[in-house]
């Protein structure tokens, strides 16, 4: 655990010399401690390193995801269409939506989180970090697993919500649902151990002063998708076992001619689906809920509200789950219950955007990219939830689900909410990050045409699933298009074409990265006038975060040490300076910090999963061999200690950086 | 003015009104402008109204209810409509006026305020009092929309990759039938009356859909769930399966026709008709034999009899996964096939029977597919390779994992000729 020690370790009272701990991996292995280089990458457990890998490889994603979305546009851009099969076509809308749900929100959320709530909360690191580098390392190598299946005999074709029976094995004969359901196995260990990781670190390891209401609102969103994940995950977990139970040996918990019934599944998976509604918008409401008050100069709007509505959220998400299942005959009773619930977790949501807008009223805005995708998300997300509240009201819901405006409504809650408030995320926090400033003018770019390009792409949607287009269609046809204002067949072409306006939106932000990486100076450290004690430390921040740890008063500490308030006038002025503030914390700096060294075992560990995953498909001796790397590196994981000792350190050369990476003073 | 533009070339007119205009001065140039400055929106908005007015709108259109069951949701959903649409409007005034009004034009730093419960508690208030006013009428429609008490008559729907078999039990309601019908593709019941749907699935989870008529219900295996249908009209109301059901779910179609109370019973005396064999010697006979050798494992064709003078009964439990093939006997009583995703009658046909007006609706339906209507070629070319026309799993190899048995049907490798006779005998099924 990564804590400041003011004092040196005691001694373990009387036990003496019985306390020993190998400081090398079964005693051969130095521990890979060096601070640069492609090792630094790869063993690392600092979570910055860990979040912005996590950042990269989610991008890396919401590009494959994204060039999929293409494809299935461009299938329906005409009727009848031949660019995808069939089977291409469902494995491609499967994948779709598995990519950017598993592959690209949670973990781009989750690189965020990495990244700033330990500095958010003042703190030096997570509070598991090895488990934390385990996390990164199982989603990569999950994301790659299930991806590696459109090479190995097919992707998974069945919709990323997989409906018993229709992924059994005489309806599914592909390898695709394996891959998917041990894939996201995978991938769903690196949600659970993050949730783990960061409750702790939430709980326990807040800078002194910092009461829960004291913290950041992203830091707060944050742990109610952790809760919402610890409880959420193990449902899918089961569920995927008892799929690939089915599939690989016989099981029947969906087989209806041995007398299963088919809706466990999707009460299973609906169970664990709405609260990762959630999981995937609430870490974007934490990123605008801190990027409207900086640049609106004002506090939130109703902080506690925020919070206590984000907590609302994520109870009354565990209620609503079978709002998906208005159509599958629970009955009325059910569906009455289940309506009426969908209708109250509208309030949760409107108080968010009433306080956001209330945030804007009375500012002084500075319209920075950032804040741009900040008050967009505020329209598109309302457009959003207000689709939602027509489909609560199930017996309209029967003619609406499954079709595309169900469609349109969960993208401009996913694009238009969880995305936007990502890229708001990338604005605000590029120059804490990399010291370096994403430019401005690109960003407009790539905020408007993002903004045209999901309206022209989803907008057109509400139109389409009204007039009776269903989804998951491979081709539609001109006779049911019908004619004049809302014909199927305009509109259809309307949301291609805007597909590719949105893309081009897309690109303009890795255009952005690449020329900012290339050309930007190195950027102000408080380049916006921020709240929050991740600006009250250098950009990007040392590996051990702040040389001293900041003790909290207020919300939003970083602003109040920077301004006061004239009780007289009431004016606010400004008394100090970013620099003011650092030079009196430097001051106090920690003469001992402890952090934890890195490891191979994270890594190696998260390598046997796939390994396993493999065996089960192909051939099972593979499996065994990734069940004893598993647990090899499991032992070698138990036996190492969190820091590591002095002799697996290389001598510092010239006093280099080598060592003080592990104590610092 | 109008008139000089009216006319035609006139360089010399043209400066003409330029010179006028600027005679007259600037009031009137700026004037006109800003009237077409508007004209032109207001233009393109009575063009779009007009257009929109006119012209069919989709057939599968949710907001166009034909009967009773989609018109209660129709009234009940113009309500959460209108008002998410005043909200919407409200939020976007809100902050676009914030946008505008409190940009930053270096005015002072803000206070710090950290909200107002007050405002916070009325504009939770508010919401929470307009969800119950849309709740109440919510739950009571859904228990209405539930009954089946006050049905008259019964179709058992059952979905199946990929197409809906329609079976009608024997019964008295809906004008009465005297033996049961077994039929797929389009769904014919009696228009004003409550037709009760009870659905069910032989593989997949499948949903049965006619928005015109009502919301959709899912057909789940092991389950039997029910759905009301009431057309107000006769006509032809289409539909789709709105549950992703695998590999030909886009072809997964369905068509409601309603036949007026004394059509309905033509169309059921119809489907009863005795099974008159085709006259020696034809093509037409030909093709029976090769229907007998080639397609009876799986088709039904109600008194067809064998060489040996028996009736042939199809098994398609023995070769189909889910156990059944759409029954042939009344194939052209219906105008389409292979799930409804393909038809037996030219478009210009098809295109009159759907816009033929409901009084004439009933008489043009049991016509049947006439001989100026017919059109053999998608069953031509459906006969040649059908997994070529619609995507299934047919392929004898790759059938490991539903031992052996199809998804679909597969390529029977039929010559030119034999495909000639089987179409000569099919289009006699009527």
């Amino acid at each position: 655990m990564a804590i400041s020690e003011p004092n040196p370790v005691p001694a373990l009272a009387g036990s003496g010399s019985a306390y020993v701990t190998p400081s090398t991996s079964f005693g051969v292995f130095k521990r890979p401690v060096q601070s640069t280089g492609w090792r630094s990458w790869v063993f690392t457990v600092d979570h910055k390193k860990l979040g912005i890998m996590y950042g990269v490889v989610a991008m890396i994603f919401f590009i494959i995801g994204g060039v999929e979305a293409l494809l299935i546009r461009l299938q329906l851009a005409a009727p009848n269409n031949k660019v995808l099969s069939a089977g291409a076509y469902n494995q491609m809308f499967t994948m779709h939506a598995t990519t950017m749900v598993f592959l690209f929100v949670m973990p781009m959320a989750a690189a965020f989180a990495n990244y700033l709530v330990p500095l958010q909360i003042g703190a030096r690191d997570v509070a598991f970090p090895r488990l934390n580098a385990f996390g990164f390392w199982c989603f990569l190598f999950g994301g790659i697993f299930l991806n590696t299946s459109w090479f190995l005999g097919g992707a998974a074709d069945s919709g990323w919500f997989a409906y018993a029976p229709n992924t059994a094995l005489a309806f599914s004969p592909s390898h695709g649902v394996d891959f998917w359901a041990l894939g996201l196995q995978i991938t769903g260990i690196a949600s659970l151990t993050g949730a783990i990781n960061l409750i702790v670190t939430v709980l326990n390891m807040r800078a002194p002063g910092m009461s829960l209401m004291k913290m950041p609102i992203f830091t707060w969103m944050i742990l109610v998708v952790q809760f919402l994940l610890l409880f959420a995950i193990p449902v899918i977990t089961v569920a995927l076992f008892l799929l690939s139970f089915q599939r690989n040996f016989g099981a029947a918990f969906f087989s209806v001619e041995k007398g299963a019934d088919p809706l466990l599944w999707q009460h299973l998976f609906w169970i664990f689906g709405h609260p990762e509604v959630y999981i995937l918008v609430l870490p974007s409401f934490g990123i605008v809920s801190e990027v409207l008050p900086v640049f609106s100069k004002k506090p939130l709007f109703g902080y506690k509200f925020v919070v206590f509505s984000g907590a609302a959220i994520g109870f009354l998400g565990w209620g609503v789950w079978a709002h998906h299942m208005f159509a599958s005959g629970l009955g009325p009773v059910s569906v009455a219950v289940f309506s009426v619930a969908t209708m109250a977790i509208a309030l949760p949501t409107g108080v968010k955007i009433v306080n956001w807008t209330m945030t804007l009223w009375g500012g002084k805005l500075r319209f920075t990219t950032a804040m741009l995708f900040a008050v967009g998300l505020i329209i598109e997300f309302t457009i959003g939830g207000l689709s939602g509240v027509t489909h609560a009201v199930a017996p309209s819901d029967t003619q609406q689900t499954d079709t595309y405006y169900i469609v349109a409504h969960f993208h401009y809650v996913l694009f238009g909410g969880a995305v936007f408030g990502l890229f708001a995320g990338f604005y605000y926090w590029w120059p804490k990050m990399f010291a370096k400033m994403l430019n401005e003018r690109l960003g407009k770019w790539n905020f408007w045409l993002m903004v045209v390009g999901m309206n022209l792409t989803f907008g057109p949607m509400h139109i389409l699933g009204l007039q009776g287009q269903p989804r998951r269609m491979q081709v539609w046809t001109d006779f049911r298009a019908g004619e004049g204002f809302f014909n199927l067949a305009f509109w259809n072409r309307v949301a291609s074409v805007g597909s590719f306006v949105l893309a081009i939106g897309v690109l303009m932000f890795l255009i952005n990265v690449v020329y900012t990486t290339r050309t930007a100076g190195v950027a102000p450290a408080d380049p916006w006038d921020a709240r929050s004690l991740e600006w009250m430390t250098s950009s990007p921040p040392a590996e051990h975060n702040f040389d001293a740890i900041p003790t909290v008063h207020e919300l939003d500490e970083f602003f109040h040490r920077k301004y006061e308030e004239n009780e007289a006038t009431g004016e606010i002025h400004q008394v100090s300076t970013y620099e003011e503030i650092m030079a009196d914390e430097a001051t106090r700096a920690d003469k001992h910090i402890h952090l934890p060294s890195p490891s191979y075992w994270p890594i190696i560990l998260a390598l046997g999963l796939p390994l396993i995953a493999y065996g089960l498909i192909f051939a099972r001796l593979l499996a065994v061999f990734g069940a004893v790397v598993v647990l090899l590196a499991m032992f070698g994981w138990s036996m190492e200690p969190s820091v590591a000792d002095e002799s697996d350190y290389d001598p510092p050369v010239d006093g280099g950086p080598t060592k003080e990476l592990a104590t610092l003073g | 003015m109008s008139h000089s533009f009216a006319t035609k070339p006139v360089q010399s007119n043209m400066t003409t009104v330029k010179k006028v205009q600027n005679q007259s001065g600037d009031s009137m140039t700026s004037n006109s402008t800003r009237r077409r400055r508007w004209a032109m929106p207001v233009a393109a908005v009575a063009a779009f109204t007009a257009l929109s007015s006119c012209a069919k709108d989709a057939p599968q259109d949710t907001w166009q209810p034909a009967g009773e069951n989609a018109r209660k949701i129709n009234d009940l959903q113009i309500w959460p409509f209108g008002i998410a649409g005043i909200v919407l409007l409200i939020v976007t005034a809100v902050v676009g006026y914030s946008v505008f009004k409190f940009r930053d034009r270096g005015q002072a730093i803000p206070k710090q305020s950290h909200g107002k419960p007050a405002l916070e508690i009325a504009l939770t208030i508010l919401p929470a009092l307009i969800l119950i006013g849309i709740g109440i009428p919510t739950v009571s429609t859904l228990f209405e929309l539930a009954k089946t008490s006050d049905t008259e008559c019964v179709v058992n729907v059952t979905g199946q990759q990929w197409w809906w078999e329609y079976d009608y039990p024997a019964q008295a309601g809906c004008g009465g039938i005297e033996k049961p019908i077994v039929t797929s593709g389009q769904l014919v019941i009696p228009a004003g009356q409550r037709v009760l749907l009870r659905i069910a699935s032989r593989d997949v989870i499948h949903s049965y859909w006619i928005p015109k008529l009502n919301g959709k219900r899912d057909a789940v295996p092991g389950r039997v769930q029910t759905l009301r249908m009431q057309a107000d009209q006769p006509g032809i109301y289409s539909g789709q399966c709105t549950e992703f059901c695998g590999l030909s779910h886009a072809y997964m179609r369905m068509e409601a026709v309603a036949l007026d109370t004394a059509g309905f019973k033509t169309w059921v005396t119809n489907q009863l008709k005795p099974y008159t064999a085709p006259t020696a010697g034809t093509k037409s006979s030909e093709g029976e034999a090769l229907f007998i050798t080639n397609c009876t494992r799986c088709h039904q064709v109600n008194g067809i009899l064998g060489s040996d003078g028996k009736e042939v009964i199809a098994r398609p439990d023995k070769y189909v996964y889910a156990g059944v093939a759409p029954n042939l006997t009344a194939l052209m009583t219906r105008t389409t096939f292979a799930g409804a995703a393909f038809d037996l009658q030219t478009a210009a046909c098809k295109t009159k029977l759907w816009d033929t007006p409901s009084d004439q609706f009933t008489a043009a339906y049991l016509e049947g597919v006439t001989p100026q209507c017919l059109d053999t070629v998608q069953l031509r070319e459906w006969l040649r390779n059908p997994t070529a026309k619609k995507p299934m799993y047919a392929d004898p190899t790759k059938l490991a994992t539903t031992g052996g048995k199809y998804r679909g049907m597969p390529n029977l490798g039929l010559t030119e000729d034999q495909i000639d006779k089987l179409v000569a005998y099919l289009t006699e099924r009527k």
